[in-house]
């Protein structure tokens, strides 16, 4: 069981590993976004507001694009079809998928994030370690965001139609740019039910408040609990015997 | 000791409102090569996703080495799908090896010993190292036979093993074939090819989801009552003779 999830995590980084040019952009592309971002803010108190939040933004958009497409080439090339009459069970290979993206994902956030506090050089508050770990959890919720969705892709068109459809609303709607509360209160309420919004309440209390992962249970409950229930629902899309 | 490999009764599946499988009954032993042979669409493919466990029957029943298909089951099936299914980015080693570790080859002498050998037996030893994207086709065939074959596996299904392989080599996968019926390993092949339908002992011919013949390649060329009669012959006339039925009907 467990030597199943490392061997189709290693896998999964192997692959990765082998293609040298999308491995230079896992790093560069978010640098550059981040630069972007650095020098487009009109001034240094826009920035340490709004940064934060892009941080949130951005790992859960990479993490979501990284996993939800190697997945669905899973299926494209076939080799979902040999995984799924193999012995592995679909927890083996969901949570495979987990831990190798992981990785990468913990490499993407390690990175934005020292550049974004060393090169950018933003101020903010808060244990520089304890916000690691909030933003690993996004990227863990960006993984199972993508394999589950990548369950209702055909393809890769129809991949990158998601995220314009998953990603830019919540951008707008889950307080990244505005606060919450100045929307029309549908909107709110809508807000309460986007995992984005707990990303980034938890990543501007810690950062902009000083605040503790122990001060953050809550949006913590929630990011994981909408993990948990998109790898589940990853795993139904995995059934054996409906594989065509 | 079970001496069925297979065991198919009554089986149908249908894909939304098209009939894919009709009411197929079948009994495959142990220790044989078994043709599946049929036009494109007959249903080839579909019949072995129902019996490695790929999809669900809507009707009848699948036992695969004596019980329904499960993950249980798996780990003493090899099979290679249609289409090369392969990690492209992956070295020809590293597909083999992947798919070694999943079937439970844990050790790790053993296990790169076994790929080793693998690799040598679809003559694929220049190219371990190469990524599966750089083969030519009939190389990434032959990576996919040997990701099927690793573990040694005593029931294995090859969807159209042959296809894309120049003369020489069919000829070495059906000595190899061939050695592994020998020891006792069961074969199920399907093709359109009745060079590969010779090599089979069993065979059943299919059409739009029925199995229209089911016999020895000696017996299906017999059924014809002509001399010299080929397999192709044979294919044609059972072909044709299921059509005239299903007109009467
Ligand atoms: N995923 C699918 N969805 C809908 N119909 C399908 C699907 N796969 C196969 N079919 C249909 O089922 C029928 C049987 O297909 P199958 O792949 O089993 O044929 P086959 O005998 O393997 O053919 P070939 O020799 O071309 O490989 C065909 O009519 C095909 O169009
Ligand atoms: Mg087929």
């Amino acid at each position: 069981m467990f030597s199943n999830i490392i061997t189709i995590a290693r896998r999964s980084i192997q692959q990765l590993v082998r293609d040298r040019r999308t491995i230079a952009l896992i790093i560069v592309v978010p640098l550059v976004i981040a630069s972007l971002i650095g020098v487009s803010l009109p001034n240094k108190a826009v920035l340490n507001q709004t940064l934060p939040a892009l941080l949130a933004v951005l790992i859960l958009f990479f993490g979501f694009l990284l996993s939800g497409i190697s997945f669905l080439r899973e299926r494209s090339q076939g080799t979902r079809e040999r995984l799924m009459a193999s012995p592995v069970s679909r927890g083996d290979i969901i949570f495979g998928y987990l831990l190798g993206f992981l990785l990468f994902a913990i490499l993407q956030t390690l990175v934005l994030f020292f550049y974004t506090v060393y090169i950018i050089k933003i101020d903010f508050m808060g244990d520089l370690w304890q916000i690691i770990i909030f933003q690993i959890l996004i990227g863990i919720l960006a993984v199972c965001l993508g394999i589950f969705l990548s369950a209702f892709a055909r393809n890769e068109f129809q991949m990158v139609q998601f995220i314009p459809l998953i990603i830019i609303p919540q951008v707008f709607i889950c307080g990244v740019l505005f606060p919450v509360n100045t929307q029309p209160e549908w909107l709110q309420w809508i807000a309460k039910f986007l995992p984005l919004t707990y990303g980034v309440d938890g990543i501007k209390a810690m950062m902009l408040e000083g605040k503790g992962l122990l001060d953050i249970g809550k949006e913590i409950a929630v990011l994981a609990s909408y993990a948990v229930v998109l790898m589940a629902l990853a795993g139904i899309s995995l059934r054996r015997g409906h594989v065509a | 000791m079970n001496i069925t490999a297979i065991e198919i009764k009554n089986l149908s599946f249908n894909y939304g409102k098209l009939k894919v499988i009709d009411d197929v009954s079948l009994e495959i032993a142990k220790g044989i090569s078994f043709g599946l042979l049929g036009s494109n669409g007959a249903g080839k493919t579909t019949l072995i996703r129902l019996m490695v466990g790929l999809l669900k029957p809507k009707t009848g029943s699948v036992f695969c080495l004596g019980k329904p298909p499960s993950p249980a089951t798996a780990r003493n099936i090899g099979y290679m799908p249609q289409l090369p299914s392969l990690y492209s980015e992956l070295t020809v080693y590293q597909n083999i090896d992947f798919f070694a570790r999943i079937y439970g080859l844990r050790a790790h002498n053993t296990r790169n010993q076994r790929v080793d050998e693998v690799i040598k037996l679809v003559d694929l030893w220049p190219k371990k190292n190469v990524s599966v994207s750089q083969l030519s086709g009939g190389m990434k065939q032959r990576v996919s036979l040997a990701c099927a074959i690793v573990h040694n596996p005593p029931l294995l299904f090859l969807d159209e093993p042959t296809v894309g392989l120049d003369p020489e080599l069919r000829v070495h996968f059906w000595e190899y074939f061939g050695n592994l019926t020998a020891a006792g390993h069961t074969l199920i092949v399907s093709s359109h090819t009745m060079d590969d339908a010779a090599h089979c002992q069993k065979l059943i011919f299919m059409r739009e989801g029925k199995v229209i013949a089911l016999g020895t390649p000696d017996e299906l060329r017999g059924a014809v009552g002509k001399p010299n009669t080929t397999l192709e012959d044979a294919f044609l006339y059972f072909i044709r003779h299921g059509e005239v039925k299903s007109h009467v009907q």
